[in-house]
C-alpha cells in the first residue's frame, strides 16, 4: 500500500526552485533514506510532505493526512531546546497532542508513552531532565515521542547529528529493528552514504534536474552513487 | 497595629495593591515561561516600550489610556511575532525598532500636550499604591482570563513551546498558540505597567522563570516554581516597601536578583554534587545555609514592627515646600507639620510611600496644591475615611491658564491669556506674595478649625506672618519700579507665572511650567539669546534643582550671568537643613532679579 505517493512535484525554498519534476513512491514497510548535497532540499522535501511548506507544483500525497495519529515525525534539534527544563515523560506524553481531547492526557494515552519509552529503553529516565541526557538519549526521548505521534510512519531528519559512532550505531540499529519488527515506514534524512545503503531499502537522492530513486541495489550500481561517493572519499 | 500584615488588611488602598500585585504576578510568571523558553524575552521588554508610548498618546488624545492602549499593545505584539518569525528584519532588531519607535512616538505626544502630563510619570514608574476600585475589577477580570486560558491551553503551549516544527507536523495550530502567547503578554504587561511601570514590567515576567529554571528539571516544576517565586518576591517587595519607605516596583525586582543568585547558587550546588566533587555532606551543609538565611531574610522582612507614623497632636500634612512653611508659620507648637516631599524630591515625579497615605488618611488638615502634578491625591482623598479638612492651594487664588511659550510668539504682554485647546492651570500660585497671603488665610481657618482651643494663637501668628509677607510683596514691587528692564528670560521651565503677574513683569521662557522637557527647540534657544542680547539683558535665569542646560548655553552665546529662580515647590536638602523659609528664599529670588532687571 502506497503511503506517500509524489509525481511531477516542484519544490522552492526562499523563492529559488531547489527540485524539478520529483517523482517517488513510499510504500508500507519501506525504508526510504534521502540523500542529497547541502541545500539540495532534503529537509524541505520533508516539510511538504508533512504539509508544512506548500509544494510549488505538482502532486504529493501523503495517505491519511497528518492529523491521521499515524505519522511521527523527528525535527532537527533547536538550540531552544537545549537548556529547556522538562522531564522526559513530558516530553514523550506531547507527542500525543494531536489526538487530546479535553483539557488533560487521558489514561490511555499516557499508557502509550510509557509503552513507547519501554520500548525504545529509556523508561528508566521517565523522570529525568531532558537537558541532562546525553544526545544519544536525548534523540530515543524524541523518538519515543514521534513514536507517540504515531507509528506506521516515520520522518526522522538526520538523526544522528551530533552522536559519537557508536551511539550512531545503536541508533541506526534501533530504528531498523522498528523497522523490521515493528513493520514501521521510515523515512529518514541523512548525510551518512554508507548506513543509508546498508540499513534502507530505498534511496531518493536529490538533485536539482535529475533527482534518483530507486531500491539500494539499483541506486549503488548507479553513475550518481559512485560518482558521488568517489567524491565523499569512501 | 504594628505588624506588617494586620497593616496591611486594615487599609483599602494596600489590600487593593496586594490583590492587583498577585493576581499580576501570577500571570506574569505563567507567560514567562514560555517567552524565556521560546526566547521572546525581549517581546515582553518590546511590549513595555508600545504600551508607554499607547499611553503617552492616550494622554494627549485625552482617551482612557487603558482602553486606548491594549488593543494597540496586542496588535504590536502581533506584529512583533511576525517580524521575529518570518519578517526580513530578524527578531531582536525587530524588537529594538518597535520598541525605541514607539518611545518617540509616545515623547512626541509628550510635547505635544506641553509635557503637562504627569500620568507619564507613573506609566514609567508605576503607582502601585493608587489603585482604584475599578483598576482592581480590569485587572481581576483580564488576569482570570489570562489564568483559564493558561491552564486551558496548557499541553499545547507546552508542545509549541518545546518543539514548535514537530508540534505543527501533529496538527497543532502553532501560529495560533504563539499568537495567543503574545497576545496574553500584551493584556499583562498592559495591566501590569499600573503597577510596575514600564521600565520594570518586563522583570516581573522574565526573573521568575530565569530563577526556577537554574533548580527545576521538569516543565511543570518550572511553571509552579515560577508562580511561587513570583508571589514571594512581589509580596516581600511590597512589604520591604512599607517597611524601609521603598519605591515598590524596584523593591521587588531587587528581591528577584536576589533569588535568582540564591537559586544559581543552589543549582550549582547541585551540579558539583552530582559530579560528586563535593562532599554530599557539603553540599548538604550548603544547601541549609542558604535556606537558613532566605528563611532568616523573610523572618526580618515580615516580623517586626512596622514604623508606621502615629500621630500625637493636631496634625496637618502638606504636600510641598511652600504649602509646608506656610503651615509651620501658623502651628508654631501647637501643632506638627509634615512634608510629603522629602526635600530634594522632584514634585513632578512623586509617589506617595504607603507611609504618606498613612499620615494623610490621619491628619486633621490637609495642604494640598491641586494640580497636574498631584493627580494622586484625587484617588487618595477618594478613599474611606478621609474626612479631614482640606485645604486646596489653587481654590485660593485666581488661577491663571499655564502658558505655551514656543517658537516666536512667546512675547508675553501682561495680563494676555491664550486659549490652546483645553485650559491648563498654573499650578505654582504661591509664587506671588500676595496669593501666599490668602492661602495663609485659608490655612489658618482650617486649624483653627480642627483645633479651636489654640485658635487664639494660630490667629496671632498668621497675622504677623502677613505683615512679613506684605513687606516682602513691598520690596519686590519698588525693585520691580526702579528696573530697567521690562521683562526677565528664563532659560528653563518657568513656575513663576503668579509672581511675574503681580509686579507686572513680563518674561520670556523656554518651557511652561510644569514642563518635564529639558531640551529646547533650537529656535527657542535662538529667540532668547535674541531677547539677551536686544536688550543687554545681563542676567538669564534657571529654576532651582534643575540642570539648567538651556540656560548654560544661553549664558555661553550671549555672556549673561547665570543665577537660579526658586519656585519653592520643593527645596534641596542643604536649604531645607539650613533653615530656609519661602520668605528666605523669595528674598533670594529678590536678589536675583535686581541684578537681571536693573
Amino acid at each position: 500500500m502506497s503511503l506517500i505517493s509524489c509525481k511531477n512535484v516542484y519544490l522552492s525554498y526562499e523563492s529559488n526552485t531547489v527540485i524539478n519534476n520529483l517523482n517517488f513512491e513510499v510504500n508500507e514497510g519501506d525504508y526510504l533514506c534521502i540523500v542529497g548535497e547541502n541545500g539540495s532540499g532534503k529537509s524541505t522535501l520533508i516539510k511538504s510532505i508533512l504539509g508544512l511548506k506548500q509544494t510549488a507544483s505538482g502532486h504529493l500525497h501523503l495517505i491519511g493526512g497528518i492529523n491521521g495519529g499515524e505519522i511521527g515525525y523527528l525535527p532537527q534539534q533547536t538550540t531552544a531546546q537545549k537548556d529547556f527544563p522538562a522531564s522526559v515523560y513530558e516530553v514523550v506524553l506531547s507527542g500525543c497532542i494531536a489526538e487530546k481531547k479535553g483539557i488533560f492526557f487521558s489514561a490511555a494515552q499516557k499508557r502509550k508513552a510509557d509503552e513507547n519509552m519501554k520500548k525504545l529503553d529509556i523508561l528508566s529516565l521517565k523522570s529525568k531532565c531532558y537537558r541532562e541526557l546525553s544526545g544519544g538519549q536525548q534523540q530515543r526521548v524524541l523518538l519515543a515521542r514521534a513514536l507517540c505521534a504515531g507509528g506506521k510512519l516515520l520522518l526522522l531528519d538526520e538523526p544522528v547529528t551530533g552522536l559519537d559512532p557508536l551511539v550512531t550505531a545503536e541508533l541506526y540499529s534501533l530504528i531498523d529493528r522498528l523497522n523490521r519488527e515493528d513493520g514501521v515506514t521510515v523515512v529518514m534524512v541523512s548525510h551518512d552514504l554508507f548506513a543509508a545503503t546498508q540499513y534502507a531499502t530505498h534511496i531518493l537522492h536529490l538533485k536539482k534536474d535529475n533527482s534518483f530513486f530507486g531500491t539500494v541495489d539499483e541506486y549503488t550500481s548507479s553513475e550518481l552513487y559512485n560518482g558521488y561517493k568517489g567524491r565523499d572519499g569512501r | 497595629m504594628n505588624d506588617v500584615f494586620s497593616l496591611i488588611f486594615s487599609q483599602d488602598f494596600l489590600v487593593r495593591a496586594l490583590a492587583v500585585g498577585v493576581l499580576i504576578s501570577v500571570c506574569a510568571a505563567l507567560l514567562g515561561v514560555s517567552l524565556v523558553l521560546k526566547r521572546f524575552s525581549m517581546i515582553g521588554d518590546g511590549l513595555s516600550h508600545v504600551s508607554f508610548g499607547a499611553m503617552a498618546i492616550a494622554a494627549a488624545a485625552n482617551i482612557a489610556p487603558l482602553y486606548f492602549s491594549l488593543p494597540i499593545v496586542v496588535v504590536a505584539a502581533f506584529l512583533l511575532l511576525r517580524m521575529s518569525e518570518k519578517g526580513k528584519i530578524k527578531g531582536d532588531a525587530a524588537i529594538a525598532l518597535i520598541s525605541t519607535g514607539a518611545l518617540a512616538v509616545g515623547v512626541m505626544a509628550t510635547s505635544l500636550t506641553s509635557g503637562m502630563n504627569i500620568d507619564i510619570y507613573n506609566y514609567m514608574f508605576g503607582s502601585i499604591l493608587t489603585m482604584s476600585s475599578t483598576d482592581v475589577t480590569v485587572t481581576a477580570v483580564l488576569c482570570a482570563v489570562i489564568i483559564f486560558l493558561f491552564i486551558a491551553f496548557y499541553h499545547q503551549i507546552f508542545a509549541v513551546t518545546f518543539d514548535e516544527s514537530f508540534a505543527k507536523a501533529t496538527g497543532t495550530k502553532a501560529s495560533f498558540y504563539n499568537m495567543v502567547i503574545a497576545a496574553l503578554t500584551a493584556v499583562t504587561v498592559v495591566i501590569g505597567m499600573r503597577m510596575m511601570g514600564a521600565l520594570l514590567i518586563s522583570s516581573l515576567i522574565i526573573f521568575p522563570t530565569v530563577t526556577s529554571m537554574r533548580l527545576c528539571r521538569s516543565y511543570r516544576s518550572v511553571v509552579y516554581s515560577s508562580v511561587a517565586v513570583s508571589l514571594f518576591c512581589f509580596i516581600s517587595g511590597l512589604v520591604f516597601s512599607i517597611k524601609y519607605e521603598a519605591p515598590t516596583g524596584a523593591s521587588v525586582v531587587i528581591v528577584n536578583i536576589i533569588l535568582l543568585g540564591v537559586f544559581s547558587l543552589l543549582g550549582s550546588v547541585r551540579k558539583i554534587s552530582a559530579n560528586s566533587r563535593l562532599h554530599p555532606v557539603k553540599s548538604v551543609l550548603v544547601c541549609f545555609v542558604c535556606g537558613v538565611c532566605t528563611a532568616l531574610f523573610a523572618a526580618v522582612l515580615f516580623s517586626g514592627s512596622v514604623n508606621i507614623y502615629e500621630k500625637e497632636k493636631t496634625t496637618v500634612v502638606t504636600t510641598s515646600f511652600a504649602s509646608y512653611d506656610f503651615s509651620r508659620q501658623i502651628a508654631g507648637d501647637d501643632a506638627e507639620v509634615i512634608m510629603l516631599l522629602s526635600p530634594g524630591e522632584e514634585s513632578h515625579t512623586f509617589e506617595p510611600t504607603p507611609n504618606d497615605m498613612l499620615a494623610i488618611k490621619q491628619c486633621d488638615v490637609f495642604v494640598y496644591v491641586g494640580g497636574e502634578s498631584e493627580a494622586w491625591v484625587e484617588t487618595v482623598l477618594e478613599e474611606k475615611g478621609a474626612d479631614m479638612i482640606k485645604v486646596k492651594m489653587m481654590d485660593c487664588v485666581q488661577l491663571y491658564e499655564e502658558e505655551f511659550t514656543d517658537g516666536m510668539e512667546h512675547g508675553h504682554e501682561h495680563g494676555e491669556q491664550k486659549h490652546h485647546g483645553e485650559a491648563e492651570y498654573d499650578e505654582h500660585v504661591w509664587t506671588s506674595p500676595l496669593n501666599a497671603v490668602l492661602i495663609i488665610d485659608a490655612v489658618c481657618d482650617a486649624l483653627c478649625d480642627a483645633d479651636s482651643v489654640n485658635a487664639e494663637s494660630y490667629r496671632g501668628r498668621a497675622e504677623s506672618y502677613k505683615k512679613e509677607l506684605r513687606k516682602l510683596d513691598d520690596d519686590i514691587s519698588e525693585a520691580v519700579r526702579n528696573a530697567e528692564h521690562s521683562y526677565i528670560v528664563v532659560g528653563d521651565r518657568f513656575p513663576l507665572r503668579y509672581f511675574t503677574e503681580r509686579y507686572s513683569l513680563g518674561y520670556y521662557a523656554a518651557f511652561p511650567g510644569c514642563s518635564a522637557q529639558t531640551e529646547a527647540n533650537p529656535v527657542t534657544i535662538a529667540n532668547l539669546c535674541d531677547k539677551v542680547s536686544s536688550e543687554k539683558i545681563p542676567v538669564v535665569f534657571k529654576v532651582d534643582l534643575s540642570s539648567g542646560t538651556v540656560a548654560y548655553s544661553i549664558s555661553e552665546q550671549t555672556g549673561a550671568d547665570v543665577e537660579t529662580l526658586y519656585s519653592c515647590h520643593t527645596v534641596s536638602a542643604d536649604d531645607f537643613n539650613g533653615g530656609e523659609t519661602y520668605i528666605s528664599l523669595m528674598y533670594r529670588n529678590l536678589e536675583a532679579l535686581k541684578k537681571a532687571i536693573s
